[in-house]
């Protein structure tokens, strides 16, 4: 069985935004809003002399037990066998309970009129043919053909890894394994499959 | 990563669920307390037009505030669809949406019979004619013959609409003030009471009979008791959110500095009209002009209620 689950390094994370960039021409999401499958966040931290900028990449986090899922009306967000959670583009009605429910911010929308906008910006390669609401898949398709997730794939820092759970050989499952990276907010129950290293440990 | 921790209340859900979730309380509320009254207290032909139809209309433009805002509208038939209780189980808006569509179906049975003795509806261009059709007739004989199982089905399906709505707002575990199981419990109350409200309200101004003081009294006596309930639970709101969770506590210090909460919600949408109530229950008002404006201090409040809670939801981010 595969368990497909990603490793952030917060120390290597230099911002440069190619993972959004890459992200968004991969899977033609609604730039000209201004959203993302993935967004590198971009704070100020302490002050004075200790004062440094982290970099923070969000996406969809893949939960085990995901909320989004569970208060979809529809059955549109489901989970594969492999953990990746996707929505169905032909059930979802876009009521938006996920984007809701969603503790990680990963859920936005797309409209009628941003269907319309696709056309114009992807031109006939542009895939989607109705709005509903979207995620982070994982790059699934890329997968499917051997390859790492474009946001994986474009970070000059490989501050993104990408892992299987089920394979204790791989060098980042075992990462996950020793505790050095961390899910996000595991006291919700949603069991994500992002793993974040710390950078605060090494300042200071 | 805790001491980055950011947070942000939403803009996804604002004025048009609180509406939603307003109406659908409301309206379903107002229907199960009619029922319940025409079953069991005093048949009661205009009652139960009035908390059957209104119900329905509430309901309706409640849905309608949610159909709008859908991002595909075509897609809505697959939650219209009852399987989809066996596949979502625990998707509040499917067990919703069916609370919804069954209470109107049996409200309307319900109703049907009360229609074809009512001057108005065999007045009513169109719907006059629907009556006249034999298989209507026929429904009509079946819903008499059937009169209290077909008024608990909606009762039940009212009901289930009223809790319903905090349950909703109670599945998004991010945000301390809907995650929690007091939500459910009021909205549930703040249904009932603003229901009471409307039908003291319908009462007192609109049906207007003598004969009907008792249900009045009742209503007034049942009201106050939701009311302080309600506080109750205003209260233990304020205690939890006191400490605990930060995203509580940040919710906690956008409400209470609120003046739109604290003296539109808590001031004039409960305190007032529990006071004018009070009195009314304990010495009598002369006029039902109190009761007529705590009635709509209770709805406006009602409203209140569900705007602030959906506007003051923090979430706490990690970046």
């Amino acid at each position: 069985m595969t368990r497909y689950a990603m490793v952030i390094d917060l120390n290597t994370c230099v911002g440069c935004n190619a993972c959004m960039a890459a992200c968004a021409m991969e899977n033609q999401t609604e730039v000209w809003n201004d959203v993302w499958r993935t967004y590198v966040h971009d704070k100020e931290i302490g002050t004075g002399e200790y004062a440094h900028r982290r970099f923070f990449p969000r996406l969809c986090n893949h939960c085990d037990n995901p909320p989004c899922m569970s208060v979809c009306p529809t059955g549109a967000t489901y989970r594969l066998d492999n953990g990746i959670v996707k929505v169905d583009q032909a059930l979802c009605m876009g009521c938006r309970a996920c984007a809701m429910a969603c503790p990680y911010d990963a859920r936005h929308e797309v409209t009628y009129a941003d269907v319309r906008t696709g056309r114009e910006f992807y031109g006939s390669d542009y895939r989607r043919t109705r709005p509903s609401m979207d995620k982070c898949t994982f790059c699934d398709h890329r997968l499917a053909a051997g390859q790492q997730p474009a946001c994986v794939e474009t970070c000059v820092g490989s501050a993104r890894m990408f892992c299987d759970l089920d394979d204790p050989d791989d060098p980042v499952t075992r990462i996950v394994e020793s505790g050095v990276a961390r899910p996000l907010m595991p006291h919700l129950g949603t069991r994500p499959n992002v793993y974040y290293i710390d950078d605060m440990k090494r300042r200071g | 990563m805790d001491v980055t921790m950011s947070y942000a209340t939403q803009d996804i859900w604002t004025w048009w669920i609180a509406i939603y979730l307003y109406f659908g309380g409301l309206g379903a509320a107002t229907l199960a307390v009619t029922f319940l009254t025409d079953m069991y207290l005093k048949p009661h032909r205009d009652l139960v037009l009035w908390g059957a139809w209104s119900g329905i209309v509430l309901l309706a433009l409640g849905s309608l505030m949610l159909f709008g805002h859908l991002l595909d509208h075509v897609a809505v038939i697959h939650v219209l669809n009852p399987l989809v209780l066996f596949y979502q189980p625990h998707a509040w808006i499917a067990w919703g949406t069916q609370f919804i569509i069954w209470m109107m179906f049996w409200g309307v049975l319900y109703a049907l019979p009360y229609m074809y003795i009512s001057p108005f509806f065999q007045k009513l261009w169109g719907v006059n004619r629907v009556m006249d059709w034999g298989w209507v007739q026929k429904i009509a004989e079946l819903s008499t013959r059937y009169r209290k199982f077909i008024g608990w089905m909606a009762t039940i399906n009212g009901v289930g609409v009223a809790v319903y709505t905090g349950l909703l707002v109670q599945s998004f575990p991010a945000v301390a003030l809907w995650h929690n199981p007091g939500i459910p419990l009021l909205f549930t109350v703040s249904a009932f009471s603003t229901a009471m409200a409307f039908l003291l309200l319908l009462m007192y101004v609109v049906i207007h009979d003598a004969a009907d003081d008792h249900i009045r009294v009742l209503y007034e006596r049942i009201d106050l008791v939701l009311i302080s309930v309600e506080l109750v639970i205003i209260f233990s709101f304020y205690q939890f959110m006191s400490s605990g969770d930060e995203s509580a506590m940040r919710s906690l210090q956008l409400l209470w500095n609120d003046l739109g909460w604290l003296i539109g919600f808590i001031g004039f949408g409960l305190v007032v009209p529990f006071l004018l109530e009070l009195r009314g229950v304990l010495k009598g008002w002369t006029s039902h002009v109190p009761i007529v404006a705590a009635s709509l201090l209770i709805l406006v409040g009602g409203y209140l209620l569900r705007h602030y809670i959906m506007y003051n939801g923090v979430y706490a981010y990690p970046w």
